[in-house]
């Protein structure tokens, strides 16, 4: 076993300190570090999209990075973006056009799509499938997630 | 898979064959942490340290020689396993002198491989060979021309 | 009794816990004194092991325990048959072999597990792996099922002196005279693979023995927590009364999490009775594709008669059927073939025989599909040849030969399903969905106005139309347990297996309407087997068929109990009663009400006494166990281009018809097929389990096994219902969790054959690929 490296990194908004191995995953360092468990892991190695969150902003496999090299960054999870009694305007939609199903897929979705309506916030049908390509769902097969994401662009536009 | 190619050495052929054959010299050939001792004549013991994309492990095996025609040919048998899954290869060598004291060597060859190593490598087991292949030879040839 | 909720688009009760991340799932289960395994697994397909050292990973700091084969003692025994022999038939063989949990001697697929590693963490555990030095000498391995049965093949079982596990004849009418009779005979050998689940989330299982309270319990993400239950008791000789499973929230399903007595979950239990700690597991991806079961290769030898009309008069499909190294399962997905492959049509005679044969690969069982893709593969692509010997329109040719809509239902077909019972159509109107599938694609239209614009530019588009048959919500049974609660919230709690079919709304729909609340507030439980202990699991497409009409007799118990005890309450005839909004109201006095909650509290005195011969509270229990299953049908249909260089589909149109019977949520529905559409276009295009001739896999990865991604799928996918109600249930519902899948290969091959026009194109074997078709196509040019 190698020795324990000191890192500090903000996860959804709180900062958090911890000591870890230079090997740990910036999953595993979510998940059984932190206890966020809203991210999931699916191939662990960097296809399928799941395990996806915001550093910095930005989407990223969390299952190919190492948790070290998130010292000093910032980190944005699916517990950020709502409750199950206030969700986000991306999570009503996906409840109202049955974008999940059995939702395993879906965290890494959401962080994707997030930070897809932030920089297009006026998507094509065309992009939004386009967006999602890097994500894959086995249950719904795509066509109600797109749906949700236009639904969500629509009433974040109505909204602001 | 299969492995076949030439490569023209600036050396006689007696030169090549006396690097192919020493076993120091080979196990400097092949890239990675490789050791190679003899058990025989013609049998070689040791492991080979190896990264095929994502799956990288120690594979332990046995170099047999067979076949020999000094200083024109043999074949080579290649058996390894390790963590990451196994192979098994048979290689064919064969040193045609040439003019101007340069010696061509052509191989051909059959490279076996399973487990890890083949389910989640396969799309870079050609690649990587290759540059592996290539690597080797460039050694190779500079222990030829230290020889000369 | 009003259907407020039957029928509607209701939005899910469980989405605000799934999509804020807050839904627990296997890998969120833990204790805090919890230890971690992982699996050393066989590199090789099939070799004889000679010894396993564990010394130096004994050595790792972290490292808990070790355990091999013979670690097990008593323990160490193959696993029970899953699924038996169909010995209703006459004449089979059934040769049967289950999986061990741990290899001792031979070795007979990649993947086996060799060796168990308990740690304090799943990295320590995974150091551990690498230090083991497994000694095995390799031997030739069985790959491909023609092979296997040639004289001379490497034997997977070599104590049973065949490859062959199981042999099974069926006939409807008789085949060799048919064929003296008919205009035409056409001989053609087709090929189908099918590949992994593929379910976002890998297996899981977590054992806990508790020494103390001689209690087992099992967290895992299976299909079939009453099996697991009932397996893991057996094998460890504990009372399945205190054997307790609990599944969480399932990131899919698709099959294989059907699968009991798994080496998994025997060891995982095992590792925690010895060492009276927690022990959890979790699959990864790169273990799925060699340690989880999957579905493979059938090979088909057909011969369809029919008449110069179009007429068929009999049908003879020969195939072999690849099992893998074990059959637990025996015959189910080649039952299903049978049974699925003569369809919707009015063929009187059938001949149909398979061979299950040993390969040295993992254990075959049921995905999504299961085995009724390949019979309608084989059907619709011999529907096609009759097509082009005649040169009549494939749509015609099927119209030609369905099932008429005066048909007297129930049908018998003569052949024996996967319940061991005749397969029977219960009920269909088959020429209207037909119909349905030919307007809404606008198949007349496309042929005579389109086409001939696109082929005079020189593109490549095609249209597809083809049928297919689902048996559904097939028995033993179901049960489920509801109660009103003082909170006014009923619980209604099954231990069927969810997997995100939406089954927390679709059951909470069906007794909503049946105790007068909302839907909201109906919790449905599933897949605790302490919550409710009856039932079976999650398979065959039969949780809204089999489940949902237990969910509607038991809230018809319980209604009648609220019924009676609010007449006792207000003193009135039930029949002057109503109930809605979560009470209990008296007819035209809107002061006399009772809301449910306060009801179930008067039905539950703490003092005093209750009326001789009731039971307290608002409960009841109840079951529904059909006489045989529900069969959906419906079309699919498309208008694809092809990209001539890049071999790309795009779809101009895609349209599915689905004759479920009666619809729960038109939403949940829709999203089922959509599912399922997509796992088809895998099976037609993307997905294949590639091996070489050893047996070994060659693309265990999702860079290299290809799931479809977005733009892959139809860019619309319209979805057209029929509603013909089952007979046989009281709600009148069929199953759907597996129709999307089952037509879309027929559909990919008729229509890409229609877009390049070529008569010497025709496609016999699937998944094709976008490489495949080119040189299909490039084939078939040259032969021009």
């Amino acid at each position: 076993m190698s020795d324990l490296i000191d890192i500090k990194v903000n996860v959804n908004g709180q900062l958090y300190e911890r000591s870890v191995e230079p090997r740990m995953l910036l999953s595993d360092f979510i998940r059984f570090e932190l206890g966020l468990g809203g991210t999931h892991v699916g191939c662990e190695h960097g296809v399928c999209g799941t395990c996806t969150i915001l550093f910095d902003g930005k989407p990223q496999r969390s299952c190919i990075t190492f948790a070290v090299l998130a010292d000093g960054h910032t980190i944005e999870t699916v517990e950020s973006l709502g409750t199950p009694e206030k969700m986000s305007t991306l999570q009503q939609a996906f409840q109202e056009k049955h974008g999940a199903q059995c939702g395993f897929c879906t965290p890494g979705i959401l962080m994707t799509m997030t930070a897809f309506l932030k920089e297009n916030p006026h998507p094509s049908e065309e992009e939004i499938r386009e967006g999602i390509d890097g994500n894959l769902c086995r249950c719904t097969g795509y066509q109600n997630i797109i749906e949700a994401v236009k639904l969500a662009a629509e009433n974040m536009d109505s909204k602001s | 898979m299969e492995i076949k190619g030439d490569y023209t050495f600036n050396g006689p052929r007696p030169v090549v064959w006396s690097v192919l054959r020493d076993v120091n010299i080979l196990a400097t050939a092949i890239p990675g942490e490789t050791t190679l001792k003899p058990i025989s004549a013609t049998e070689y013991e040791g492991s080979i340290k190896l990264k095929i994309g994502p799956v990288s492990g120690v594979f332990a095996g046995k170099l047999t020689v067979a076949d020999e025609v000094v200083p024109e040919s043999c074949t080579l048998i290649i058996e390894g396993k390790g963590g990451a899954g196994f192979a098994k290869g048979t290689g064919y060598i064969k040193l045609t002198e040439q003019p101007d004291n340069k010696t061509l060597m052509q191989y051909t060859g059959e490279l076996g491989i399973g487990g890890k190593l083949a389910s989640v490598g396969q799309r870079m087991i050609d690649s990587v060979a290759k540059s592996m292949i290539k690597g080797g030879l460039e050694k190779l040839e500079k222990e030829v021309a230290q020889r000369l | 009794m009003e259907k407020k909720y039957l029928g509607q688009r209701v939005i899910r009760n469980e989405d605000p816990r799934i999509l804020t991340g807050r839904g627990k799932y296997m890998a969120d289960i833990t204790y805090h004194n919890m230890l971690h395994a992982a699996f050393l697994r066989s590199d090789y397909p099939h070799a004889k092991l000679n010894s396993v050292d564990i010394s130096a990973a004994l050595e790792i700091p972290g490292v808990i325990a070790i355990y091999t084969a013979e670690d097990l003692g008593d323990y160490w025994h193959p696993g029970p048959v899953l699924v038996p022999a169909p010995h209703s038939i006459p004449g089979i063989t059934a040769n049967s072999r289950t999986q061990i949990p741990i290899v001792k001697d031979i070795i007979h697929h990649q993947g086996e597990v060799l060796a168990m590693v308990v740690a304090e963490n799943r990295y320590i555990a995974e150091d551990a792996l690498a230090s083991i030095y497994v000694d095995s000498d390799p031997l030739d391995a069985v790959e491909n099922v023609e092979a296997a049965l040639k004289p001379g093949s490497p034997l997977v079982h070599e104590e049973l002196g065949t490859n062959i596990a199981t042999y099974v004849r069926q006939e409807r009418g008789n085949f060799a005279e048919c064929k003296t009779k008919a205009d035409h005979v056409i001989h053609q050998k087709f090929i189908m693979d099918r590949g992994s689940a593929g379910a976002m989330e890998n297996r899981g299982f977590c054992a806990n023995w508790d020494e103390d309270a001689q209690q087992l319990t099992i967290h895992c993400n299976t299909q079939s927590p009453s099996g697991l239950r009932n397996s893991m008791a057996a094998w460890f000789g504990i009372p399945e009364q205190r054997v307790r499973v609990v599944v969480p929230f399932v990131g899919g399903g698709f099959g294989p999490k059907v699968m009991t007595n798994q080496p998994e979950e025997v060891l995982c239990t095992f590792a925690s009775i010895k060492l009276h700690r927690p022990v959890k597991w979790l699959e990864d991806r790169a273990e799925n594709f060699i340690g989880t079961t999957a579905e493979r290769v059938q090979v088909h030898d057909c011969e369809i008669a029919f008449n110069k009309d179009g007429k068929v008069l009999g049908v003879r499909d020969s195939f072999l059927y690849d099992t893998g190294a074990f059959n637990p399962y025996t015959a189910t997905i080649p039952l299903n073939t049978q049974t699925h492959t003569t369809g919707m049509y009015d063929i009187p005679v059938f001949l149909t025989e398979f061979t299950s044969v040993f390969t040295n690969k993992m254990i075959c069982s049921p995905v999504r599909g299961a085995g009724r893709t390949y019979g309608v593969f084989v059907m619709e692509r011999m529907l096609d040849m009759v097509a082009r010997k005649l040169n009549v329109d494939p749509a015609k040719v099927r119209e030609i030969n369905l099932i008429a809509a005066e048909a007297k239902f129930p049908l018998e077909t003569g052949i024996i399903a996967q319940d061991f019972a005749q397969f029977v159509l219960d009920s269909g109107n088959y020429p209207a969905v037909l119909k349905k599938a030919r307007e809404m694609i606008g198949y007349e239209d496309f042929k005579k106005n389109q086409q001939p614009k696109f082929r005079a530019e020189g593109r490549y588009v095609g249209i597809g139309l083809v049928l297919f048959t689902e048996n559904t919500g097939v028995g033993p049974y179901e049960g489920t347990k509801i109660t009103v609660g003082n909170s006014g919230k009923v619980f209604a709690s099954s231990i069927y297996g969810t997997q995100g079919q939406g089954h927390f709304t679709v059951f909470a729909q069906i007794v909503a309407d049946q105790i007068g609340c909302k839907v909201e507030d109906v919790i449905i439980e599933t897949g605790d087997t302490d919550k409710f202990a009856w039932g079976t699991g999650t398979f065959a497409s039969r949780g809204a068929t089999v489940l949902g009409n237990a969910y509607h007799h038991t809230a018809t118990l319980v209604r009648a109990k609220i019924l009676a005890t609010a007449s006792r309450l207000f003193n009135v005839p039930e029949s002057e009663l109503e109930l809605g909004d979560g009470m209990v109201k008296v007819a035209d006095m809107p002061d006399k009400f009772i809301k449910l909650g306060d009801l179930a509290t008067k039905a539950n005195p703490m003092r005093g006494t209750i009326k001789p011969g009731t039971e307290p509270g608002l409960e009841a229990t109840g079951f529904y166990a059909p006489p045989y299953g529900a069969t959906a049908y419906g079309a699919a249909a498309a208008i694809m281009e092809i990209d001539p260089l890049s071999f790309n589909i795009k779809f101009h149109k895609f349209i599915f018809v689905d004759d479920c019977g009666t619809v729960i949520n038109p939403m949940i529905l829709d999203g089922q097929l959509h599912g399922g559409i997509q796992m088809g276009v895998g099976n037609a295009y993307f997905e294949k389990l590639v091996y070489d001739e050893n047996a070994q896999l060659l693309n265990g990865s999702l860079m290299d096994y290809l799931i479809p991604r977005a733009t892959d799928m139809p860019t619309k996918m319209e979805i057209g219902h029929l509603n013909t109600p089952s007979p046989l249930n009281p709600l009148g519902i069929k199953g759907v969790g597996e129709s999307g899948t089952i037509p879309i290969p027929p559909l990919y091959c008729q229509a890409i054959e229609d877009a390049f026009n070529l008569p010497d194109l025709f496609i016999t074997e699937v998944p094709l690929s976008p490489s495949i078709v080119y040189s299909l196509v490039e084939e078939a040019k040259a032969k021009k």
